[in-house]
């Protein structure tokens, strides 16, 4: 990750920008409904080891002073999906993505709790994302 | 699979905030199949050199770019360990859930 990111450094102009958009290392809630209309479900058990790799790896570029951070900030992001059978395909991907435990027990809790709404309620997973804006320095700090 | 990333445009929102995207050169890495680069590209920056190591993904990309955007999406295989471009060429660097 370091290595990614000093080959960014290399192909910014002076002073660019990098923006660094990834989910944060909260766990994403599965609920029905969307907008304002969502009502929570279930809470994934995510694992967080690439995000701490990855902040390991920013805080590293830091130290060595070839970016300096400028704004940090974070947001809801939502996944919007029609059917339970959407969500299991998502969960799969991603399962298999993040090495993580199976979440079936969230995906029978969702099919239990949409048999009792109407057939278009949508399911929604909702995750934080956060946003790092960092500048390009040109001076790099000795290792 | 029907699903719907970001409907209320949260994300491109929070993107137009941080930078002033007008004119400027924008590296892409792990666009992925070009969701969050069409949401770039309408903050009007210059070009924009979307890359991900999935050719695949790269492939599906290319089908679903708009006309409007030909000129100014450029998307490629690549990896962000190795940039196949010369220094200092790039305005802004979007590192699209990579790290």
């Amino acid at each position: 990750m370091v290595h990614a990111l000093r080959e960014v450094h290399r192909v910014l102009k002076p002073n660019g920008i990098l923006i660094d958009l990834r989910p944060a290392a909260k766990h994403r809630r599965v609920g029905l409904g969307a907008g304002k209309h969502w009502q929570s479900v279930g809470v994934m058990r995510e694992t967080f080891d690439d995000d701490w790799a990855a902040n390991r790896a920013v805080r590293e570029v830091l130290r060595l002073r070839l970016f300096r951070r400028e704004a940090n900030s974070e947001f809801d992001l939502d996944r919007v999906m029609d059917s339970t059978e959407d969500f299991r395909v998502w969960l799969d991907e991603f399962v298999q993505q993040g090495n993580m435990p199976s979440h079936e027990w969230l995906v029978q809790r969702l099919e239990s709790k949409k048999k009792k709404q109407s057939e278009a309620t949508k399911i929604t997973v909702r995750g934080p994302l956060m946003m790092g804006v960092m500048r390009k320095l040109e001076r790099m700090k000795r290792e | 699979m029907a699903l719907i990333v970001d409907p209320a445009r949260d994300e491109v929102r929070a993107l137009r905030k941080a930078v002033n995207w007008r004119g400027k050169r924008v590296i892409e890495i792990g666009c992925g199949d070009g969701r969050l680069t069409l949401r770039l590209a309408s903050l009007g920056p210059l070009q924009i050199q979307a890359l991900d190591p999935d050719a695949k993904l790269i492939r599906a990309a290319r089908k679903s770019l708009p006309e409007r955007y030909s000129q100014r999406i450029h998307y490629q295989v690549g990896h962000a360990e190795r940039l196949k471009f010369p220094p200092n060429m790039f305005d802004v660097a979007v590192f699209s859930w990579v790290l």
